[in-house]
């Protein structure tokens, strides 16, 4: 009786505070424009600034890096709690996998996706894409092989020590830059000047591309292993 | 540019990142590892504070770190001023304290716990130092997913149950503080604190007030006051007891530090009160603290009852902050040291005192005062200093408080401060004496209790918990012995949070 008092003034605070934010919402005046700010002087000037191509990554990897690094910490941390809640000791119980065309169809392909992954973390810079979209492309391919080839077969290939050094490898690889800027350049996550080239070459962009591989494989390794911990067969006992 | 305040947040942080490292050479070497990162954390502290008392003794502490070389309003940057200096150090003693009865209490899955707890701690400290919008809400949202996994960290229904209740909660307000973020954004160009300060007033009053709406929602619903507090008794309940004091002695407290800092400092007290909404805000907290104090009368499990005395708790701060006067700011940090070491050092009391009981309810509390004697002496000591006894560091946070409502002349405040602590006083005494009860175990009790799951797993180095419930006691009697020494970081914090025009002068011209 009283669970169901509670969930119904749960539904009746929830339903005020909706009427409420909504009655304020339309009160709102129409479209008016974007005030650029700060927004002006990036598109002005972020390509002599940073020397990357694509504005986006210019933003996330050097005028604000610090929330780049926080957002692929919130990634570790997501990480870590879901191998912390969902991780049991014992093996999985693996499937044989699928069919023969399957196996070898992907076999053929699975290379692709991988060179693909790093197509896209390498060329952040430059076109569309960057660490955090790379690094889900590569976790697809250790999905791909719990799926067509069994769990036991990425366990050997790719274990999940592995996967967390590569993970934490990755973390590294971002302090170790920003830690880097503070040496050469004077400030935390300071774009590295002496490794920029001219703009649209590969290795160009100062530390942005090392930044980006960094956060691509940290990203990969770590959907990887939120996929690992989720398909473990659980027992009842086990709690 | 000082390097220091850039480093509280990094060695935290690297701290979490170097653990699994560390797990695959030794995993015992962890613990060690942990505990030296927070000492490292606390010399840092230490020494800003030393090389800057002549600043800090004027009240003019102002350090500021741009990140990556950007200036303000186009980069992040990293202010500590004499607001966050008192919540920092706060929040480092607290951790500090914490990690050791961790290293005591937390028997299994350490290294996924402590890379949780690191986060946790460079969050917490990110979130107080950063001087930009976004950059709070990346780490109120770092904060929010450790916290919600180390909830559901002993793996049972209920604890799963508990940590998805939270984390719907909290994610649903994180994305309301984004959308304000990205309204404020899209009206004025700019993320900066400062910056947004200066500015917000030339916008127009229909979109400052959904601004301000939804800022206000999140953030209530983070720092748990009336209409959205369902979340906080369950998680607070299952939570391990290192876990709790986690959440209720840095979380809770970190949230009305950005509380103070956006209602303060970026949208401003004057706009809260040209929108009408002071006097509705400061009400809703009394009847959220009225509530919270009425919910703990009818509670049967002991930590249910310290969180929901804990919403009456943070409640009264809110209250007596929203009061903008001078001694209501200075009522309300001292309330907000005094209830952060107070409700820590009963949680962590309770880990100790629970370790043998079948659960945390009312019935089992027999005779546990009788079994530890020495902890739950100290335990009565904590539970004194809730209810406002004089000697003690409670009875001085309350003590101003009262008078800061009694000054601003509201009688229901002041109602509020002594209904809290007379009906404290009757819902704790009920544990007390339960505490000293004899316990005779029947011969079905003792086999439920053997066939029974015990709550911990182990609880081995019971000592280190034990020394960490004196320590908390120790610190709530030397504070309440010697309050006065914190008599001028509460006067020169107060004065920061007042004079908004210097904070903008010093973050946009510096």
């Amino acid at each position: 009786m009283t669970g169901l008092l509670k969930k119904i003034l749960i539904i009746v605070v929830l339903l005020f505070t909706t009427l409420a934010l909504y009655l304020n919402f339309i009160l709102m005046p129409e479209y008016q424009g974007l005030k650029t700010g700060v927004s002006n002087y990036i598109i002005q000037s972020a390509l002599r600034d940073t020397g990357s191509l694509n504005l986006i990554t210019a933003v996330l990897y050097d005028y604000r890096a610090f929330d780049s690094l926080g957002e692929s910490t919130v990634i570790f941390g997501a990480v870590s709690g879901i191998v912390l809640i969902l991780s049991r000791k014992m093996l999985p119980v693996s499937s044989k996998g699928l069919s023969f065309i399957v196996k070898r169809t992907l076999g053929i392909i699975t290379p692709f996706i991988g060179l693909f992954g790093l197509y896209v973390i390498s060329h952040g810079h430059l076109s569309p894409g960057g660490g955090f979209q790379g690094g889900v492309i590569l976790a697809a391919i250790s999905i791909i092989f719990s799926i067509v080839y069994g769990s036991a077969f990425d366990y050997r290939r790719y274990s999940p020590q592995k996967k967390t050094i590569l993970e934490t490898g990755g973390a590294l690889t971002f302090l170790t830059i920003g830690l880097a800027g503070l040496f050469f350049e004077g400030a935390f996550l300071h774009n590295l000047n002496f490794l920029t080239a001219e703009p649209g070459t590969l290795l160009s962009a100062g530390s942005i591309p090392y930044i980006n591989i960094g956060v691509g494989f940290k990203v990969g390794a770590g959907l990887a292993i939120i996929f690992y911990s989720m398909i473990q067969k659980t027992f009842e006992e086990d709690y | 540019m000082d390097i220091k305040v850039l480093f509280l947040i990094l060695v935290p942080l690297s701290t979490a990142f170097l653990i699994p490292l560390i797990d695959l050479i030794n995993a015992k070497l962890r613990r060690f590892f942990v505990l030296l990162g927070i000492l490292l954390e606390s010399y840092l502290l230490v020494s800003i504070i030393i090389n800057n008392f002549s600043e800090l003794k004027k009240g003019d502490l102002f350090l500021q770190y741009h990140l990556g070389g950007w200036q303000p309003p186009l980069g992040i940057n990293l202010v500590m001023d004499s607001l966050s200096l008192i919540f920092v150090v706060i929040t480092a003693l607290s951790l500090l304290l914490i990690v050791t009865y961790s290293i005591g209490y937390i028997g299994h899955h350490e290294g996924k716990y402590y890379v949780l707890y690191s986060l946790i701690a460079a969050a917490s400290m990110g979130a107080i130092l950063t001087a930009d919008l976004f950059n709070i809400y990346v780490f109120i949202e770092m904060l929010t997913i450790t916290s919600g996994a180390l909830i559901g960290f002993k793996r049972s229904k209920e604890a799963s149950a508990a940590a998805i209740k939270y984390l719907v909660y909290n994610i649903l307000a994180g994305l309301l503080f984004f959308l304000a973020v990205l309204l404020i954004y899209f009206n004025l160009g700019t993320l900066n604190m400062a910056d947004i300060a200066l500015n917000f007033t030339t916008l127009s009053v229909q979109i400052k007030l959904f601004i301000t709406a939804i800022l206000l929602t999140s953030i209530l619903i983070k720092m748990g006051i009336f209409p959205f507090i369902f979340w906080l008794p369950k998680s607070y309940d299952t939570a391990p007891s290192p876990v709790t004091a986690v959440l209720s002695g840095i979380l809770s407290k970190v949230y009305l530090y950005i509380f103070i800092r956006i209602f303060w400092t970026v949208i401003g007290f004057k706009t809260l009160e040209l929108l009408n909404l002071n006097s509705f805000l400061l009400n809703l907290a009394l009847v959220s603290s009225l509530l919270g104090h009425i919910f703990a009368l009818q509670s049967n499990n002991i930590k249910r009852l310290l969180a929901y005395s804990s919403i009456g708790h943070i409640g009264m701060i809110m209250a007596v902050i929203m009061l903008n006067s001078t001694a209501g700011f200075y009522g309300g940090i001292l309330h907000i040291i005094s209830h952060m070491f107070m409700k820590a050092g009963l949680f962590v009391s309770c880990g100790y005192l629970l370790q043998y009981t079948r659960s945390h309810a009312y019935r089992d509390f027999r005779g546990v005062g009788l079994k530890n004697r020495k902890v739950f002496i100290a335990f009565i000591i904590l539970l004194l200093s809730m209810i406002g006894m004089p000697p003690l560091l409670g009875f001085a946070s309350k003590w101003y408080v009262l008078i800061a409502f009694l000054e601003a002349q509201n009688y229901f405040g002041a109602f509020i401060v002594i209904f809290g602590s007379l009906t404290a006083v009757i819902y704790y005494l009920r544990y007390i004496a339960k505490g000293f009860e004899e316990a005779k175990l029947t011969d079905t009790e003792l086999n439920e209790e053997i066939y029974s799951r015990p709550l911990l797993s182990v609880l081995y180095r019971g000592k280190i918990v034990s020394f960490i419930s004196y320590t908390y006691t120790a610190i709530i009697i030397l504070g309440g012995l010697s309050f006065r020494f914190l008599d001028l970081p509460l006067k020169i914090s107060t004065l920061s949070v007042m004079n908004v025009e210097k904070y903008i002068e010093l973050v946009l011209g510096g």
